[in-house]
């Protein structure tokens, strides 16, 4: 990385040229994303030896993490205390509740695993809103197409009819949890219209939202209907370290690890959904992350080593606005609302260099360029390009206190007035927009083992959406739900333990992969925690 | 700048001035496996702290992720499971809006008996005027009442503070879901749900929009594909 220009000095001329004028991007698109999107980054992948994706490539901490060995040996859980389910989820964020209530209603008796509390997720952290296609200007049809270009038309078209036909029922399901929604201005609550705000990417005003924390209003109501769902069991800093198998190769649940007394537990289900989220706190490439703290892309080691297809795990969105300065708050997010409003960015230089609202993977690729370029601002070490705010204010008064109240805040936490005062920013590691491969129903390709949210992939191709995410994991997270019931009534599994496990070290040992890499990580390097040793702990 | 010296848990540990509780925690190579979640944001409420400045005679409630580190600081984290549930009720069983404000009072009846300590008000780190809500709620005024939520982040330290064992934090979910169940039927929603349902809604998955153009896609930005959360 080159080392940029001194704050002072970009500030002067950010100032001087302030508001700048609009520049084209002066590189086509091909080569900059071929040059400086971090997916494409020669030497940042590695080819997949063993596993049912191998000779596919996946970013290198990833590949690392999908080729380890278990954290477990037969003898670990001999004696471990036995828990049975019809339906085990793994994963407390939005997926996982709502795949929860969905099987318990349907007569499932259910177990909810997770390793942090429940709701603590990167679903309570969605800022925008949820996309359903309501309006009378808009279809299905348009959202499907949508949904489609925007991931480059690489994503499965079946998965994306089902996420888009079931939106408008999913929004009734929320309001039926007791979710809420804005409505249009000087719109009633009964027979009123619902307050539609155009996604990047649309051809028609489509995103649903409360306020700007439509996450955690999904996350209140549908937690709240969890926790008083009398046959949910909740098991909370349960984190899963292997999924179990019978001897048909079918999923039979998951030996989970007891964070209060370090011990192993046996949670044996006739189905398992898989609800784990993404994987920003790996960090890849050292980017920094707006993700919460238990997204370390656990369920994709779990499912790859039962034998579970993956799919466009080479593909990540990096978010263009992440905070750079101050170090302690790197990484969060600026929402994308600020550039939709209006908010420019400008180089050292005080130049433009992209058009602002293009697509999310050109943008970031840009500013990356800016900064491996030279044209970057250096403050106390970090590296970033400036959010306008302040000509934004001017352009539009009293914006910022209205419509950007987060954005506000995060300023005040940096100890500046955004309307003064410029952000510096860098994009950010934000979104795992492949994963476990599903069908319609939810099923993985592993019998008896259903996946639903950020976990999964196919739905988004190599670029999400704004407002698929929360869409995503209601539609799926009802879907894998319901057919987990419906399979558990079925069949259930026999001859239950960790039989998959032979065939795995022996391939590994095979391709001579190191056995003392293990996984899942659970916790960021950071989090100063090593699950081996507080197994002993609790033997 | 120099460190300051604060102690978490018990543990002594130096923080570099600007970072947050939780960070300094972590900075300090002690282990994080709980009270952690969105990590800066704000949202999730898990990282409840109690904390003591010097010259301080009561200890203050907040967020980990967004306090900083002082020097001299004391702090605790509160453990508060979310998962006992005093106050058990089923939304899709109370009835009609007619009954439902009624059985307000049978479910939380302790509301009604608030002393008015104003615990919850000074325990809430959001600010939430917990007190007033409960008030209206328990006479029934669930919208206003609701909308005194909008800020909520479950994190349960007004069901805490409650020496009346109200449950603020679950009495204000109740009048939240409530009122949205109950009250909230767009027209453009319902419209389309009947749509759907009446089979006007079909989805083409090899319509010309549905494919790739045939020149270059990547050549031809899309505009603005993006995520505003």
């Amino acid at each position: 990385m080159s080392a940029g220009i001194a704050y002072d000095q970009a500030r002067t001329a950010w100032r001087r040229a302030a508001p700048a004028n609009a520049r084209a991007l002066d590189l086509p698109v091909t080569e900059l994303l071929t040059g400086f999107h971090p997916d494409r980054k020669r030497g940042t992948r590695s080819k997949l030896m063993i596993g049912p994706n191998a000779g596919q490539k996946a970013p290198i901490a990833l590949a690392r993490l999908l080729q380890s060995d278990s954290l477990l040996q037969d003898v670990d859980i001999a004696g471990a205390p036995t828990l049975e389910a019809d339906v085990l989820v793994i994963g407390g964020g939005g997926a996982g509740c709502i795949a929860a209530l969905t099987a318990a209603r349907a007569g499932a008796r259910v177990l909810v695993a997770t390793k942090l509390g429940l709701g603590d997720s990167n679903t309570v952290m969605a800022e925008g809103g949820i996309q359903a296609a309501v309006g009378a200007d808009d279809s299905l049809q348009r959202h499907f197409e949508d949904t489609l270009r925007a991931g480059h038309f690489s994503a499965d078209k079946e998965l994306v009819a089902a996420l888009v036909s079931g939106g408008p029922s999913a929004i009734r399901w929320l309001i039926r949890e007791g979710m809420s929604f804005d409505l249009a201005e000087g719109s009633q609550r009964m027979g009123g219209t619902l307050r539609r705000k155009t996604p990047g990417g649309a051809t028609a005003a489509r995103l649903l939202s409360f306020r700007d924390f439509t996450g955690l209003e999904l996350m209140r109501a549908v937690r709240e209907a969890t926790l008083l769902q009398s046959s949910i069991t909740i098991l909370e800093r349960h984190p899963a370290l292997e999924l179990l198998s019978d001897d048909r190769g079918r999923c039979a649940g998951a030996v989970l690890h007891d964070l209060a007394r370090g011990q192993a537990v046996v949670a044996r289900s006739a189905a398992t959904v898989l609800t784990t989220g993404g994987s920003g706190r790996l960090h890849l490439a050292g980017f920094p992350t707006s993700n919460h703290y238990g997204a370390t892309a656990d369920g994709l080691v779990l499912a790859y080593r039962l034998g579970a297809l993956l799919r466009d795990i080479d593909s990540f969105q990096y978010h263009p606005t992440g905070i750079a300065w101050p170090a302690p708050l790197e990484g969060q997010l600026i929402s994308e609302a600020a550039r939709s409003a209006g908010a420019f960015l400008v180089n050292g230089l005080g130049q433009r260099f992209v058009d602002e609202l293009q697509p999310r993977d050109i943008v970031a690729s840009a500013i990356l360029r800016e900064i491996a370029e030279g044209r970057a601002a250096v403050r106390d070490d970090k590296v970033g390009v400036f959010l306008d705010t302040p000509s934004l204010e001017r352009a539009r008064p009293g914006i910022l206190g209205r419509d950007l109240v987060t954005l506000r805040h995060l300023a005040g936490r940096a100890g500046f007035d955004p309307a003064e005062e410029p952000f510096l920013v860098r994009p950010t590691l934000h979104y795992q927009n492949g994963g476990v491969q599903i069908n319609v129903a939810g099923h993985t390709t592993v019998p008896g083992l259903l996946a639903a949210g950020e976990v999964t992939g196919g739905l988004h191709g190599n670029n999400r959406m704004m407002g698929n995410a929360l869409l995503e994991l209601v539609v799926f997270g009802r879907r894998a739900g319901a057919s987990a019931a419906a399979d558990a009534r079925r069949d259930r599994p026999r001859n239950i333990g960790l039989t998959h496990l032979a065939d795995w070290r022996r391939a590994m040992e095979g391709h001579r992969l190191p056995l003392d890499r293990k996984a899942p990580l659970l916790f960021p390097p950071y989090g100063n925690f090593d699950p081996v040793r507080d197994r002993r702990r609790g033997a | 700048m120099a460190p300051v010296r604060l102690v978490i848990d018990g543990h002594p540990i130096e923080g570099e001035p600007g970072t947050s509780l939780l960070q300094a925690w972590v900075a300090a190579g002690l282990p994080l496996t709980e009270n952690v979640g969105c990590m800066g944001q704000g949202v999730c409420g898990a990282c409840r702290v109690l904390v003591r400045r010097p010259g301080e005679r009561l200890a203050q409630t907040g967020l980990a992720c967004e306090t900083l580190v002082e020097d001299g600081m004391q702090v605790a984290f509160i453990n508060l499971s979310r998962r006992s549930r005093p106050h058990p009720y089923d939304l899709h069983a109370l009835g009609d809006s007619w009954d439902a404000i009624g059985r307000i009072d049978e479910l939380f009846p302790e509301a009604k008996r608030c002393r008015h300590c104003g615990g919850c008000d000074s325990a809430c780190p959001k600010g939430i005027e917990v007190q007033q809500m409960v008030h209206l709620a328990a006479v029934g005024q669930t919208y206003a009442a609701a909308e005194l939520f909008d800020d909520c982040v479950q994190c349960n330290l007004c069901v805490a503070a409650c020496p009346e064992h109200i449950d603020p934090a679950h009495l204000g979910q109740l009048v939240r879901r409530m009122t949205a169940s109950m009250t909230l039927r767009p027209s453009d929603l319902i419209m389309r749900l009947h749509e759907i349902e009446a089979g006007e809604q079909p989805i083409d998955l090899d319509a010309p929009g549905a494919l790739p153009p045939s020149s270059s896609i990547e050549n031809e930005p899309v505009q603005g594909t993006g995520d505003q959360r």
